[in-house]
């Protein structure tokens, strides 16, 4: 046998062993996937986990029998963007796959794909939708490329995960430079849009209008400087957080104009979106706010820019934002006496975009943190004092607060720095302790939660509501 | 009464920012207001002029590689001045990103040197991974009248620091300057550099009244800071602790150290 006859056969070997190690791992997942279902446990990562150990080549198999994909990625809003996207996009006519619960690392992609497969690989959906965790992405693309990525923003996040800013803005930048990805992100966010200066294949969205509120604020602004050249970049108008509109002063860097402007008149108000074509036309419509938040216009914004770019007609776009229903922690209102309404928090922009929302409610209300340091939240609490407390005693009409969770007691003592008298401040125990807790008050209680401290928190004030 | 005021510099808080540093001059600033002293914080941000002596307190905090690099080359041209004051014991507060920004130089992942400010021997180099996760030390203070002597925060780092000054402790339960001589941060006088933030100060208050008294007598002045209701603060430090430890090991630490 020559030596080419010998590299040949060897390639060949490799090949088939690949496919059947491919398709194991395949069976694998589905078959634990279906024992976990018949014994009534949904929702594990186990399937995804074991498949991907196996083989990491299948999820890139499963990718590429796709005809139309879109990730969407970025710190925050992944989960709220993906799922409004889905509701838009996918109904039985024209169902798509997606990872509806947020498990955005490869082994949980793997799993969003398990159930839709045949046990001889083949794809039953041509379509989906992902939510793709930013240090996966570049991975990911090194060996797929997606129709289209959604960078929703780049604001400080769990950095004991990734270390600093700078890094997952060089994870995103990888995850993009194929040819061919159409990229659509937010040019309020100077980081975000930093992305999709001078590239093609790129579309914008942005608020060009929304209420001004005169209160200034502390918030910690991340990529606050030119990325071009180190100068501090000057707002002319800030939105939230390090969002708005800016320019750097020696002007090599400015707000792009968007191609998907949204105004915002009152902060429970339709959303307007300012459509502008490439042929200079401009489409205006209104499509409902089914989530309350200015955070959440955001992410509604950038799923109704990725349909628009998808070529989804606007009537369906509003049709299916106006049934949708948005998942937990999106301040959903558990109704009772006392009122409560949960929010999800998992970093300083966040939640300072949710207390603006609380001041937004005129009414005496109390508050209560759930604080938790496991891996999911982010094992380092130093974000509580990034948070902009300070603005929202000044403004807000509360004079309960109540901190349960595991960093309880970091929280309280966030809040007795941020100037709340000690007798205000009540330590709970256990997060089943907030009902009870609250159930005398006569004022509505916004509970803040970080992310797993959320499900239970959920439980337990929907048991209460009935 | 005539008000007793000490004047903080928050050096470059637009790049410095990273860990929260504002919660570490929240406590500094009520703890003294609690006294009757007024904390008066300026921020000096890139391009202002430094004037070491109209301050009785610097604060640099932790930024990315890249701030850090434009923090070195913006505070160059007053080393001196830096030096001059750290020897006539001018407290700073040094923390992550800051506390390597003292010495040498920072050495990258792919070799890069950051140049530091030379204001300590002092040296810091990549090594495989970050060292993460909450800490807990033995706090080597000398001269202090605290009967508490554990110090807790968090720690986040890529480099590893190697000096022979003191440490500002000895590592009960995390990683600390390097992850190999079981030591965290330094003490030179009255400047302290630490890898601990958390942030720093709100669970440690007997650190944050140490860095107050510094700075008082830098001022000139000498007297006693009154002890606070600390309950929440030890509270927090002890829940923080017993966990880091386990019980066994807190009980032995706590019947030495607190
Ligand atoms: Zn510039």
């Amino acid at each position: 046998m020559s030596m080419a006859e010998w590299a040949s056969t060897d390639f060949e070997a490799m090949r088939v062993i690949k496919k059947w190690k491919s398709r194991l791992a395949l069976w694998v997942g589905q078959i634990t996937l279906y024992v976990l279902r018949l014994i009534g446990r949904r929702g594990t990562s186990l399937p995804g986990f074991l498949a991907y150990r196996l083989s990491p080549d299948l999820l890139f198999n499963l990718l590429t029998q796709l005809d139309t994909c879109v990730f969407v990625t970025g710190t925050n809003g992944k989960t709220t963007t993906s799922a409004l996207l889905y509701s838009i996009l996918s109904d039985e006519k024209n169902l798509w796959l997606t990872n509806k619960d947020g498990a955005n690392l490869m082994q949980g992609l793997l799993a969003a794909f398990l159930p839709h497969v045949t046990a001889t690989g083949r794809l039953g959906l041509r379509k989906a939708i992902l939510e793709v965790d930013e240090a996966t992405l570049p991975r990911i693309t090194e060996r797929f490329h997606p129709t289209m990525v959604v960078v929703t923003n780049v604001v400080r996040d769990q950095l004991d995960r990734y270390g600093e800013v700078d890094q997952a803005l060089a994870m995103l930048r990888q995850g993009i430079s194929y040819p061919g990805i159409q990229l659509i992100t937010n040019a309020d966010d100077p980081l975000a849009a930093s992305l999709g200066i001078e590239r093609e294949l790129t579309s914008f969205y942005g608020m060009d209008e929304v209420l001004q509120d005169t209160q200034t604020r502390n918030e910690v602004r991340d990529g606050a400087f030119c990325l071009m050249c180190g100068q501090e970049i000057e707002y002319s108008h800030t939105i939230y957080g390090q969002f708005g509109h800016y320019h750097c002063p020696n002007g090599d860097f400015t707000r792009p104009t968007p191609d998907y402007g949204g105004i915002l008149r009152a902060n429970d108000a339709s959303l307007i979106v300012r459509w502008r074509k490439r042929n200079t036309e401009v489409e205006q419509f209104a499509v409902p706010s089914p989530v309350i938040g200015l955070y959440n216009y955001y992410n509604l914004l950038a799923a109704v820019a990725t349909a628009c770019t998808l070529g989804i007609s606007t009537r369906k776009i509003v049709e299916a934002v106006t049934v949708y229903e948005a998942p937990l922690g999106r301040m959903q209102v558990y109704a009772g006496t006392p009122e409560r309404i949960l929010a999800l928090i998992k970093n300083p922009a966040g939640a300072n975009s949710v207390l603006r929302t609380i001041e937004t409610d005129s009414r005496a209300k109390a508050v209560c943190f759930a604080i938790n340091d496991a891996d999911a939240d982010g094992r380092d609490v130093s974000w509580l004092w990034d948070i902009d407390l300070e603005s929202f005693l000044a403004t807000a009409v509360c004079d309960r607060y109540f901190c349960a969770g595991h960093r309880a007691l970091d929280m309280a003592l966030r809040l007795l720095y941020a100037g709340v008298q000690r007798k205000q401040i009540e330590i709970l125990d256990a997060l089943s302790d907030v009902v009870k807790a609250t159930e005398s008050l006569d004022v509505p209680v916004y509970v803040l939660s970080t992310y797993t401290a959320l499900y239970p928190l959920g439980t337990y004030l929907r048991e209460a509501s009935r | 009464m005539s008000e007793v005021k000490i004047r903080l510099g928050h050096l470059f808080p637009e790049l410095l920012n990273l860990y929260a540093d504002q919660g570490n001059i929240a406590v500094l600033k009520r703890r003294a207001a609690l006294r009757n002293i007024l904390l008066e914080v300026t921020p000096i941000k890139l391009g202002n002029e430094l004037k070491v002596e109209d301050f009785d307190l610097l604060l640099l905090g932790g930024g990315s590689d890249r701030e850090q690099a434009i923090v070195g080359k913006e505070l160059a041209p007053y080393r001196e001045d830096l030096q001059a004051a750290i020897e006539a014991n001018m407290p700073i507060l040094a923390i992550c990103g800051g506390y390597q920004l003292l010495g040498k130089f920072y050495e990258l992942a792919n070799g890069e040197r950051i140049p530091g400010l030379r204001l300590v021997d002092m040296e810091t180099k990549p090594g495989h991974g970050r060292l993460i996760g909450n800490i807990a030390i033995e706090w080597m203070a000398q001269n202090e009248s605290s009967k508490e002597l554990t110090i807790v925060g968090f720690e986040n780092h890529g480099g590893r620091t190697y000096h022979d000054y003191p440490a500002l402790g000895k590592v009960l339960k995390g990683h600390g300057n390097n992850g190999r001589d079981h030591l965290e941060g330094l003490q030179y006088k009255s400047l302290i550099g630490t890898y601990i933030h958390g942030p720093l100060l709100p669970k440690n208050p007997h650190l944050a009244d140490a860095i107050l008294r510094y700075a008082l007598n830098y001022r000139g002045h000498f007297s006693l800071l009154e002890a606070l209701d600390d309950q929440l603060e030890w509270d927090a430090h002890h829940a923080v602790l017993q966990e880091l430890l386990g019980n066994k090991k807190y009980a032995r630490v706590r019947q030495r150290l607190c």
